[in-house]
């Protein structure tokens, strides 16, 4: 009679035990049928046998697919051991969640910014193309000419097309609210250099940019705010600074580029014919795609061979040229942040490893016994390396998931670091980061499960069933663990290093000195091109300056051509100074800006030498100018700037004579990740009167608090002018602010990442010394019994543990000084003082350090000698 | 025990195990019993490696096992040798037996060779 076939998984194993156990017992029913007692016939078959647990295993290896089945076990195992340990796994699980979680966090933000592609057809060939002006060394990159860029377009050899943008403004107004959007002029062939298309309707062509066609491209953003979304937009005609501009494209929603991600409107630049051969203006921002197989180097190469060769022949002032990758240009300084801040949340996750390692490896000397008991019955070394790793990667894995939930709200914060450069992107949790969460927790799994694997499944063969868990593993145990407290530590003061050289740089560039009293003061911007003609213009700006100043509440008012704090400004303009040799005309560059008598006193600028511009300058044929210090230290270096004479653009017996009647202390005009360049200001209305760009930029110098006063402005602009939109509305506290983002979200992370590098170092030293105490409690309580004091033994372990964290700090402080050279450039060019964060560091950690060792050596001086000698 | 024991060549193991079984369903312990009859107690199979290489078997589809009685009413699983296993059985026995021929043609020639 047949029994039914056994086939499902778990009746396998009662098979297999059966069939072993029939033949055993076969073999002992004959040996007794030839006369062994049964006792003995056991024995026997026993020896013969061998260990049954031995030879199941080996049939159960022969099975295909048998590995799967033993992880499923072990992972089985492994999740029962972690419910029976449940303070070990959540401090495991707590501590791999940090790491983990912060790791992927930084990664989401990091892939999105720095390695996913640009929106455009095959970005990586994208470069940006830059003048360098300046005379030294450093690269400082200032926009190009048009002029240059019709040079370059035409001779260059290096690059499939070039295309330029440069700035201008734009009111909407006829068909709604008159309204100031971001706008930006480009050449015609914009659209195919960067190889993008319009969500509908289509782009401007060349021949519409030359001709000078009145067509504009607007973006998704103004498309749904402004006409609802509606695609019967193409075709209709919008006003632009009151002329009208047919509306034939709408780019697609992820669309953006340089210099921000809120253009609404793209206009053909059509140039004039005088831009056309005008080197001086530097207003352009150049883009072009690289020819197949040419890198950036040598287009970078080639170009500044050609510029210097064309502007020797076209144009007196040879300068070099500066080649940028665009996603260089876009990422900014936050590509820095990124790779320094991913690198302190992986020195994080190396923390947690160790500090696991260490745990595991504490454990796994408790386990000893049970260890003992599998080998006995027959698990080899191999199977009990896997079992540990497989414990290790259950415990990553599980790391890993409450990692994820970290790392959700912490990309939302992590979002704010996307640059303004860039574009509508958000970061997400899809599988690239997934996947990289995964490898991350397996990398761990590795990194904290391989040596406590190793050791274990050592020390449970060599221990066998014996006592205790001391003796030579014990030792060589300490020596292990003591290594990865020194290593952890160090890890710790490296972060906890770098979080105060950021700290220090963040409290730096907080009390910068702006050059502006930045309390209550608000700026904001009008357009003027109704205003064209400069008497029209002179009298409106007038008027609502003094409209504005006769506002309760507003202490003075004044106008600039460009407000302070502006970042990406890299206009510049020639100068010479008079009594020079016409040569070193070449390669002085300055800012401009044109302000009106009261904008030095309403901004709160300050005097180095000379005078502010004064109501008689107005009327006055004397062409004045004020300079910065640093225009005056580079030209006047030791000696008054006040009397020079200077003049500007292309020379020649028409341009104006300005002289110096002041030289102000430094006004930030530059973002703050700039350096301080030379400036010029002049009075509006002095001199060439129909070349320079309005002051449409409003400081407002307040006594209460400026928000509250915006709605009256507006009606006092709109009292002169209805149509008068005011935009980009701020005080200059939030521009301030807003331009530190990127080092106030570094700084905070990083402070982060070291508190928790330092709570996991301080775990860590805790639990090994804690374990110390319990493995030699017996010790502890024969010395006590033997006269030795509990401050002596309190003294003992106290020491063990600060002498760990010493040698931690040493080598932590050794790592910091290389580290802090990666760090400099976030450090936005201020050397902090190494000295005073060490100081704070060590002092920070020593006591921390002391906190942890505390605990267990008290628990160790209060170890009563009876009871630990009985507990052996 | 006085018979002199001897290591079985590697994968020999396997044909003996086949063979037994070729003679009809038969169990893990009789089929030791068999061997060690057979070879007059000269091949003596351990458990420990008798039932490893009996899965070994059944995974690679040569043999089949069912769960059946024996004489005296015990439950024991049975192996039967499946189409593949004859073949792999003849197919072994042939190689084996020109290699034993061989090796014994080579170590019966007479010492000095041919004067």
């Amino acid at each position: 009679m047949m029994l039914p076939r056994w086939l499902r998984r778990d009746d396998r194993e009662v098979n297999l035990d059966r069939e072993l156990s029939f033949h055993i017992e076969e073999k002992v029913a004959e040996l007794v049928r030839s006369g062994v007692s049964e006792e003995d016939a056991r024995r026997r078959v026993r020896l013969e046998f061998g260990a049954a647990e031995q030879v199941k295993e080996e049939c159960r290896d022969v099975r295909p697919a048998y590995w799967a089945e033993t992880f499923l076990r072990d992972i089985r195992y492994a999740w029962r051991n972690l419910r029976r340990n449940p303070g070990f796994a959540a401090v495991a699980i707590a501590t791999l969640a940090l790491g983990i979680g912060g790791l992927t966090a930084m990664f989401s933000a990091f892939d999105t910014i720095l390695i996913r592609p640009l929106p455009y057809a095959d970005p990586n060939r994208l470069v940006m193309i830059w003048d360098d002006l300046s005379k030294s060394d450093d690269r400082t990159k200032s926009d190009p000419a048009p002029a240059e860029w019709l040079e370059w377009r035409r001779l260059n050899t290096v690059f499939t097309d070039i295309a330029s943008t440069q700035p201008t403004e734009a009111t909407l107004s006829g068909d709604a609210a008159p309204e100031q959007v971001p706008a930006r002029k480009a050449t015609g062939n914009l659209w195919s250099v960067l190889g993008v298309k319009p969500l509908i309707g289509r782009v401007f062509s060349e021949e519409e940019d030359r001709n000078g066609a009145r067509v504009a491209v607007i973006s998704y953003g103004l498309w749904q705010r402004r006409y609802g979304g509606s695609p019967d937009v193409l075709g209709r005609k919008i006003d632009v600074n009151d002329t009208p501009y047919e509306v034939i494209g709408v780019m697609p929603h992820e669309f953006y580029f340089l210099p921000a991600r809120d253009i609404d409107l793209w206009m053909p630049a059509s140039f004039p014919a005088w831009m056309r051969t005008a080197f001086g203006w530097h207003d352009e921002q150049v883009v072009a795609r690289l020819k197949t197989g040419v890198t950036r180097e040598q287009a970078e190469q080639s170009m500044v061979a050609l510029s210097l060769q064309l502007t020797a022949k076209a144009f007196p002032r040879p300068h070099q040229t500066i080649v940028t990758s665009l996603r260089e240009d876009i990422a900014g300084k936050t590509q820095t942040a990124l790779v320094v801040l991913l690198a302190a949340s992986a020195a994080l996750l190396l923390i947690a490893c160790v500090n696991l390692a260490n745990l595991l490896m504490s454990r796994g000397l408790a386990r000893s016994r049970e260890l003992a008991v599998r080998v006995a019955l027959g698990a080899g070394r191999g199977r009990l390396a896997a079992q540990f790793l497989t414990e290790s990667l259950v415990l990553a894995g599980l790391g890993a998931l409450a990692g994820l939930a970290l790392a959700m709200p912490a990309m939302r914060f992590l979002s704010r670091l996307v640059p303004e450069t860039m574009g509508p992107v958000r970061l997400t949790l899809d599988w690239r980061v997934l996947a990289f969460s995964a490898a991350s927790a397996i990398a761990a799994a590795l990194a904290f499960g391989l040596a406590p694997a190793l050791r274990g499944s050592w020390t449970g063969l060599q221990h066998g069933l014996r006592e205790g868990g001391r003796g030579a593993a014990g030792a060589r145990s300490y020596w292990f663990q003591h290594s990865l407290i020194v290593i952890e530590t160090a890890l710790a003061v490296m972060l906890l290093t770098s979080g105060g050289l950021l700290l220090e740089t963040f409290r730096h560039l907080q009390n910068t000195d702006l050059g502006v009293r930045r309390e209550k003061l608000l700026t904001f911007e009008i357009p003027l091109f109704r205003y064209k003609e400069f008497h029209r213009r002179d009298a409106f700006l007038t008027a609502v300056l003094e409209k504005i100043r006769a506002i309760p509440g507003v202490i003075n008012a004044g106008a600039t051509s460009q407000l302070p704090l502006k970042p990406n400004d890299l206009s510049a303009t020639f100068y010479w100074i008079a009594g020079q040799p016409h040569e070193s005309e070449r390669n002085q560059v300055a800012l401009i800006r044109l302000v009106t008598r009261d904008y030095f006193p309403t901004i709160g600028a300050r005097l180095r030498e000379g005078r502010f511009f004064e109501e008689s300058d107005r009327h006055s044929d004397a062409q004045v100018a004020i300079v910065n210090e640093t225009f005056a230290n580079r030209n006047f270096a030791g000696r008054s700037a006040i009397g020079a004479q200077f003049k500007f653009g292309d020379t020649g017996d028409k341009g104006y004579w300005y002289r110096i009647v002041g030289v102000v202390k430094k006004i930030h005009e530059v973002g703050m990740e700039e350096a301080a360049r030379p400036a010029v200001y002049l009075l509006h209305g002095q001199g060439n009167k129909q070349l320079m760009i309005p002051p449409g930029g409003i400081a407002v110098r307040t006594a209460v608090e400026p928000a509250s006063i915006v709605s009256a402005i507006r009606q006092a602009i709109w009292s002169i002018d209805k149509n008068q939109p005011m935009w980009r509305v701020q005080t200059l506290k939030d521009i301030f602010a807003h331009q530190l983002t990127t080092p106030t979200e570094s700084t905070a992370l990083m402070g982060a990442f070291a508190l928790l590098a330092l709570l996991l170092a301080s775990i860590g030293l805790y639990g090994v010394l804690s374990y110390a105490v319990t493995q030699r409690t017996s010790e502890i309580g024969v010395r006590i019994a033997l006269g030795a004091t509990s401050r002596e033994i309190l003294l003992t372990f106290s020491k063990r543990g600060l002498v760990l964290t010493v040698a931690g700090l040493a080598i932590g402080l050794g790592l910091s000084i290389v580290t802090s050279r990666f760090l400099s450039a976030l450090l936005y060019g201020f050397r902090p003082d190494l000295i005073p964060t060490i100081t704070v560091v060590s002092l920070i950690l020593l006591s921390v350090a002391l906190l942890a060792c505390l605990g267990p050596a008290r628990r160790a001086s209060r170890v009563d000698p009876v009871i630990a000698l009985r507990s052996e | 025990m006085t018979s002199p024991k001897c290591d079985l060549p590697q994968g020999t193991l396997d044909l003996l195990i086949l063979k037994t079984v070729a003679l009809g369903p038969v169990h893990g312990y009789a089929i030791a019993q068999r061997l060690q009859q057979i070879s007059r107690d000269v091949v003596q199979v351990p458990g420990g490696s008798l039932y490893p290489a009996l899965h070994r078997l059944e995974n690679r589809k040569l043999l089949v096992a069912e769960w059946g009685q024996t004489e005296t009413g015990r439950d024991a699983k049975f192996y039967r040798l499946t189409r593949r296993g004859r073949a792999h059985l003849e197919a072994g026995s042939a190689s084996w037996q020109r290699l034993s021929e061989t090796v014994g043609l080579i170590l019966g020639m007479a010492e000095g060779g041919p004067r």
